[in-house]
């Protein structure tokens, strides 16, 4: 999800992938970046992301990929779930706290 | 899914692909770490362990395009085909085991499918239902099976509760003219609505429609089959407004039907459709077939409507069919009949069944055969498969250290039993390609053994899909198969076993492959007692032969009706042509017979015999027409009595017979062995049938519908009766066939245009009607020495490789003073035990199998001694023939040699 979010504000390469993602998440989610290239091959095979070989900032081919309809889709799906599950432990904690 | 296969087929794409993305998320890193002042060296190491190595994400990678077993598979299939090239002679016997299981199978499963499942080429043929009469329908009837008469077609076509529409078919031969020359084709008569029912569409011009059908005699049209378009019109477009001459009537063609479409029958292919409003041009002598309830000649289909069932439809017609009933008893037409008979009108009933395959009588005839036949390449496919499960049980010991040290290494067994299925299923693979690519000539030989004259036309040898689609199943099966004993045992070796094991004793590996030995024997028996009970059926009924000379002799159709001929007319042709060849010097002596023999059909009917009582057979006796000169013709003896003569010859004016011949059977089933002459008989065996014809002669008997049959016959002399229409049956001096020009020559004299029919050596005729036999005993017999070869293969490998394995043991036992003789009986006590076992198997199976086969035989059990005791005999023989080798080099071994090896 994490992946489609990031993808879904302008396309990016694997590498741009991995700096976002160490950047939003500063230290508080572990990405390992050892399985950040086969979760992005999977997203691609099940046809959400797409990719593109496109001249990167640094002027060298990159492989970009980008959200396709599919995978805007899902990830619509996936925040909703995700919206859900954190409304019901929210509920949950305040409930305790009352 | 698809995805991954074709992810397998752009990998290369793919890798050099993930190759860039990896260097360049690299080089990015290794160079943003440099910027923050990390040197070179350092950034390197980081950027390498952040990622978790290279290897390892391609790795991961590879997974998710191809999931982990299809790599694996793809893996074991390059490294299965490696190996089989570095082992051709392995390779190519395993490879022709399978060819010859598979390619036998595919070849039975294409006449299968075609004769017995294929469905017609129309519209839903799921939803077509054979409409036929259970009972007596006091009628008289011409045709095959299935037959009701025309009006009962059109009655049933109104049910529209039930059926979206019902229509007739029959098929006849008639003379057909494009041009100059005539000659018989067949043709399929049928109801207006057909085609629409069908739902069949025509190749060009239109087919028959129900305006076509409505007033007898006024729609002269035919419509053409794709093949007759082709091969006698070269496919031209404007043959539709030529005229054809049906039986010298001339029938506008309108057009042709659809390629694929070749009637509702697989045996018989009409060559043109024509409407049965024009059925009295088709079948000359016959007027009142489309208005007589009585006369039944034509197969009536129909198309259930949408949603209707079968049985639903049998119940609701029922009412409506009884009504029918009672509604034709009170016709004036209806004949006169005894209570009984009327009670069983009374009480018959409509049966639907299933047609979505049409009306096949070759499928009747060759269902059972088939069948069989396709039981038999299944067990030789299984004997095939048991045969290179056999040599991969060898080749796996010979592997075990390349085994033992793959296990070693962390391999699971359930890895290495897959790479051994892998393998057979790349040989299975392998085979079942050359065998589909054999199996179109075994067809076509299968073809000609279909007793049937059109059925090289109707069955084809090509592939389709189905059958390839059969040949990839059987394919993955076989290789399943022989793959599976060879994969259990490999993985179910433990590593601490392999290793203590010196190479080459796998000892339960022996006992796998015995069991298969012993189960190969046990099948091989059933296929050859098989064969050899087929073999003495054809040699019983050979022996037996028709009861008549088939040697110089040769006959031939000719029907003046179908050549515009009255029956006044044609009866005088017909004496006149009979005097032309009993006139020529290339004739020994000639006859007429109105029926011709070995066809597989007759003239029948119960009959009236009137001796000092009256009294009626009990089943229909096969009657005929013949000529005086047919008793010395066909070398079948007068026992009793005299031949027909002047004397039979009726007053002018008078109508019928005036005496008989009856075979000794009728004899002697009717009048316990009294003499009949005198008596008085007659066709029919109703209360006001007339018994008016004397009793002349007795002849011997002979077969008449085929040679399996025997039966009650009585013969009319020919030309007292209509006369116009018969077989030729000419004996010549020499070579029958070599007369087929000048017997033509000499009825061409008589009449240029008349057509003559099915010249036929009657040796040849008494082929054709065994041709099932023949079909049978060859092919069982074939499939039996394959059997038996493949197992005796696989009881000599067993055999050899055991006494490689006790080769120290013999040593030892011969240096310590064992005879040579001993050694070998030690090798043979081995293999008799499996010999023995696996006769054993096989007797109770063929026990348990033989009632299956019972009515393909003649004159011999299922359960047939001699057919036994000869097989055993072989099979015990070859047996001990294959272990005798191995055998032999174990009474050579010589105690030092054996002894140093170690």
């Amino acid at each position: 999800m994490l992946i489609l979010q990031i993808v879904s504000l302008e396309p990016a390469h694997g590498y741009g992938i991995a700096q976002r993602l160490e950047q939003i998440s500063k230290a508080i989610v572990q990405v390992n970046q050892g399985s950040l290239y086969p979760a992005l091959h999977r997203l691609e095979q099940k046809g959400w992301l797409k990719a593109e070989w496109k001249e990167s900032e640094t002027g060298r081919e990159a492989k970009f990929y980008a959200l396709t309809a599919s995978g805007r889709k899902q990830l619509v799906t996936e925040k909703d779930s995700w919206a859900r599950l954190a409304g019901a432990v929210q509920l949950i904690f305040s409930e305790g706290d009352q | 899914m698809i995805r991954h296969v074709t992810n397998w087929f752009r990998r290369r794409k793919l890798e050099s692909g993930l190759d860039r993305e990896l260097r360049y998320h690299l080089d990015r890193r290794i160079s943003d770490l440099e910027k923050s002042g990390v040197p070179a060296a350092v950034a390197r190491r980081q950027a390498l362990m952040e990622l978790g190595g290279v290897s390892q994400v391609q790795e991961k990678i590879r997974d998710v395009w191809l999931s982990r077993w299809l790599r694996d598979l793809t893996y074991d299939f390059r490294f299965s085909a490696r190996s089989f090239l570095k082992t051709p002679s392995f390779t190519i016997t395993a490879v022709l085991s399978l060819v010859l299981g598979i390619g036998a199978t595919t070849a039975i499963y294409s006449l299968v499918d075609q004769v017995l499942l294929h469905a017609l080429p129309v519209r839903e043929p799921e939803r077509l239902v054979l409409i036929d009469w259970k009972g007596d329908q006091v009628a008289s009837a011409h045709g095959s099976w299935n037959l009701m008469s025309y009006p009962i077609c059109r009655d049933l076509d109104k049910k529209k509760d039930f059926f979206d529409g019902v229509f007739c078919r029959a098929l006849t031969d008639v003379n057909l003219s494009t041009g100059s020359d005539s000659r018989p084709e067949m043709v399929e008569i049928v109801s207006g609505n057909y085609f629409e029912v069908l739902g069949v569409a025509p190749a060009l011009g239109q087919v028959i429609e129900q305006d076509d059908d409505r007033v007898p005699n006024s729609n002269p049209v035919a419509v053409l089959s794709y093949d007759f378009w082709q091969t006698q019109f070269g496919g031209a477009l404007d043959v539709v407004g030529r005229k054809v001459l049906v039986n010298r009537h001339p029938l506008t063609v309108i057009g042709v039907a659809a390629s694929t479409f070749k009637g509702v029958d697989v045996g018989e292919v009409p060559s043109l459709w024509i409407p049965a409003s024009m059925s009295s041009q088709a079948i000359p002598g016959f007027n009142d077939l489309l208005l007589d309830r009585r006369n039944r000649w034509m197969q009536v289909f129909g198309r259930l409507n949408r949603g209707m069932t079968l049985e639903k439809a049998q119940a609701g017609l029922q009412p409506w069919f009884k009504a029918m009933l009672q509604e034709d008893t009170h016709l004036a037409s209806f004949p006169v009949i005894t209570p009984e008979r009327r009670q069983a009108f009374l009480s018959s009933s409509l049966v639907l069944a299933a047609a979505p395959q049409g009306h096949a009588p070759l499928r009747r005839q060759l269902l059972q055969p088939l069948w069989m036949l396709f039981a038999v390449t299944a067990v030789l496919l299984g004997l095939a498969c048991l045969n290179v499960s056999g040599l991969f049980l060898a080749r796996g010991s010979a592997r075990d250290r390349e085994i033992a040290t793959r296990l070693a290494l962390g391999a699971s067994p359930w890895r290495i039993g897959r790479q051994f299925l892998a393998d057979s299923l790349l040989i299975a693979l392998f085979g079942g390609l050359l065998g589909i690519a054999a199996a179109p000539i075994v067809v076509r030989t299968l073809v000609a053994f279909v007793p049937r004259a059109s059925a090289p036309t109707a069955l084809h040898a090509g592939i389709d899909l189905r059958l390839l689609g059969f040949a990839f199943v059987v394919s993955v099966a076989a290789g399943l198969l022989s793959g599976l004993a060879p994969a259990w045992q490999a993985g179910r070796r433990s590593v601490a076993q392999s290793l203590r094991e010196r190479g080459g004793t796998a000892f339960s590996g022996v006992r796998l492959r015995k069991i298969i030995v012993t189960a190969q024997i046990a099948l091989t028996l059933t296929l050859v007692v098989g064969a050899a009970l087929f073999l003495r059926s054809l040699d019983a009924l050979m022996a037996k032969g028709p009861g008549f000379t088939t040697s110089g002799l040769i006959s031939f159709g000719v029907d003046s009706l179908l050549s515009g001929y009255s029956p006044a007319e044609g009866n005088r042709l017909m004496r006149r042509i009979d005097e032309a060849i009993r006139e020529s010097s290339v004739t020994q002596s000639s006859a007429i017979v109105r029926w011709p023999f070995l066809t597989g059909g007759s003239w029948s009917d119960p009959m009236t015999i009137l001796a000092d009582k009256r009294l009626t057979t009990d089943r229909d006796v096969n009657l005929n027409t013949v000529t005086p000169e047919f008793f010395q013709t066909m070398g079948v003896h007068i026992i009793e009595g005299r031949n027909f003569d002047e004397r039979d010859v009726h007053e002018p004016g008078v109508e019928g017979w005036r005496s008989a011949i009856v075979n000794e059977a009728f004899v002697k089933r009717y009048l316990r062995g009294r003499s009949p002459l005198g008596m008085l008989v007659c066709e029919g065996a109703g209360p006001d049938d007339n018994p008016d014809v004397v009793v002349v002669g007795v002849m011997s008997n002979f077969s008449y519908r085929g040679l399996r049959e025997e039966s009650e016959q009585v013969f009319f002399p020919f030309f007292e009766g209509d006369g116009a229409s018969g077989t030729f049956y000419v004996k010549v001096h020499g070579k029958p066939e070599s007369f087929v020009p000048s017997l033509r020559a000499i009825v061409h004299g008589v009449d240029p245009t008349l057509a003559m029919t099915d010249f036929r050596t009657v040796s040849e005729q008494v082929d054709r009607s065994l041709n099932t036999e023949h079909l049978l005993a060859t092919l069982s017999g074939s499939f039996g020495t394959l059997a038996l070869v493949l197992s005796l293969v696989g009881l000599y490998g067993v055999m050899s490789f055991v006494v490689t394995q006790r080769t120290r043991e013999i040593g030892i036992r011969l240096a310590l003073g064992a005879t040579r003789w001993s050694a070998i009986r030690l090798v043979l006590r081995d293999a008799s035990a499996m010999i023995f076992l696996g006769i054993g198997i096989g007797l109770l199976l063929v026990s348990v199998l033989g009632r299956l086969v019972q009515a393909q035989l003649y004159d011999v059990k299922s359960f047939d001694p001699t057919a036994i005791v000869i097989t055993v005999l072989i099979l015990c023989s070859a047996g001990v023939g294959a272990a005798l080798i191995p055998a032999h080099r174990a009474s050579g071994v010589s105690p030092t040699e054996a002894l140093r090896v170690e």
